[in-house]
């Protein structure tokens, strides 16, 4: 049995290794092939859905709304204690404190992550800030949204807040972050197509979930994944919750 | 769904009023003119039975309600009514979710120490297997703009409804 994983392209470069060392891990462990799909970027990844490349895809929550809704994919994993959360940053000397001394007209650098768009337009709504208020300037990487705001080519980046976080440290140190989010609720999910039957799915499941953190070996996996809490299961009403939750973020 | 106990009181001034909720039992409110900033970055999360009932609630809706989360659970909704908000904006919240559609709205809540605090809240029914189950609620930082707007006109419906009471 051979799976297909489509890992979604919106995670830090320094953890792409570890995409490679757990699937190598869950191989050994459940006697399923798993073969990574690698997409770059979002439109490399809808082009590998639309071909229906992909049996198990790790999906960021907004693509996995639609995914789960529309296209009939089941949930069955999840990230532990690891919640999409994103940064709104500025240049260091820049007179911007707060979200809110953000004014129409302004630049935001902004990556094709659409939950970090999704999320950023709804921490600008206190700024009285619209999609239509803003100049939006596309950076190929959050790493390009942090040199177009230091150097000043933009007012503020829109960052996913595990990219922001590990940006280099001096970086960092360049950069002021004006909003935060801390949603808890909303996270990355697996999920398996269709197509894929309960039987096939379940030796695979259960040798993620059974990852285990406190295991010298597995926690360097799930350390150069980025993901040190490991993966706990999700039940379908979970998957629903988070649905309705992203629900009432779309306006 | 039991009746919610009176509120206590707050130390400084404030006002009082009696609410009677729609199942006919009543509770004193207490009030002061102080808002409570809506922290940045965070979701309030809530969820109810069909009844309004609450069944769900996250840590941003512990914290800013001032209740505790065993408080909040089994309670109904209304708990966070706060005087100044007019029962037709909550007449249209649940004719919105009872036509199987999302609502939004500003919202002031009263918290439980008497301080309010201000939301822009969505409110949508949760579909299982074509059936309505639920409602979701999650609140998040309302701009102070959009709240000066919605004033004057919470101010008229309270006004409204004040005289339909009294005629």
């Amino acid at each position: 049995m051979t799976l297909n994983l489509l890992v979604a392209p919106d995670f830090a470069p320094e953890n792409f290794p570890g995409w490679y060392m757990l699937a190598t891990l869950l191989q050994h462990r459940s006697g399923t092939r798993l073969h990574l799909l690698m997409p770059a970027d979002a439109r490399e990844q809808a082009q590998m859905l639309a071909d229906g490349l992909a049996d198990l895809v790790y999906a960021n929550p907004f693509d996995a709304t639609a995914m789960i809704r529309d296209q009939g994919y089941r949930a069955f994993a999840r990230p532990k204690a690891h919640s999409n959360e994103m940064v709104i940053a500025t240049a260091a000397a820049s007179p911007a404190d707060h979200v809110e001394d953000l004014r129409p007209g302004c630049r935001i650098a902004l990556t094709d992550n659409r939950d970090v768009r999704l999320v950023g337009l709804r921490l600008l709504e206190p700024a009285d800030l619209t999609e239509h208020d803003i100049q939006w300037e596309p950076a190929s990487s959050y790493q390009a949204a942090a040199r177009m705001t230091l150097n000043g080519q933009v007012d503020a980046g829109f960052f996913l807040a595990s990219a922001y976080h590990a940006l280099a440290r001096i970086t960092r140190e360049r950069l002021k972050v004006l909003v935060e989010s801390r949603l808890r609720d909303i996270s990355h999910v697996l999920l398996a197509h269709p197509r894929v039957a309960d039987a096939d799915l379940a030796p695979l499941a259960q040798a993620l979930l059974a990852v285990d953190p406190a295991d010298t070996g597995d926690a360097q996996v799930l350390q150069a994944l980025g993901l040190p809490a490991g993966f706990e299961p999700m039940e379908r009403e979970d998957a629903e919750f988070m649905i309705d939750l992203m629900d009432t973020l779309l306006d | 769904m039991s009746r919610l106990p009176d509120m206590s009181p707050p130390t400084g001034p404030h006002q009082r009023a009696v609410h009677t909720c729609h199942d006919g039992t009543s509770r004193t409110v207490y009030w002061t003119d102080e808002e409570v900033p809506y922290p940045d970055g965070r979701l309030i999360v809530s969820r109810t039975g069909l009844d309004g009932v609450i069944t769900h609630a996250n840590e941003a809706f512990v914290e800013l309600s001032g209740y505790s989360r065993e408080e909040l659970i089994g309670a109904p909704h209304s708990i966070l009514r706060h005087p100044d908000m007019p029962r037709a904006a909550f007449a249209d919240l649940w004719d919105t979710l009872k036509a199987g559609r999302k609502w939004h709205g500003y919202v002031k809540n009263l918290r439980k120490d008497g301080k309010h605090y201000w939301v822009y809240a969505t409110a949508l029914p949760n579909v299982r297997d074509g059936r309505v189950v639920g409602y979701t609620s999650v609140r998040r930082k309302p701009s102070r703009r959009a709240i000066e707007e919605v004033l004057p006109l919470y101010r008229d419906w309270l006004r409204q409804e004040a005289a339909e009471a009294c005629a």
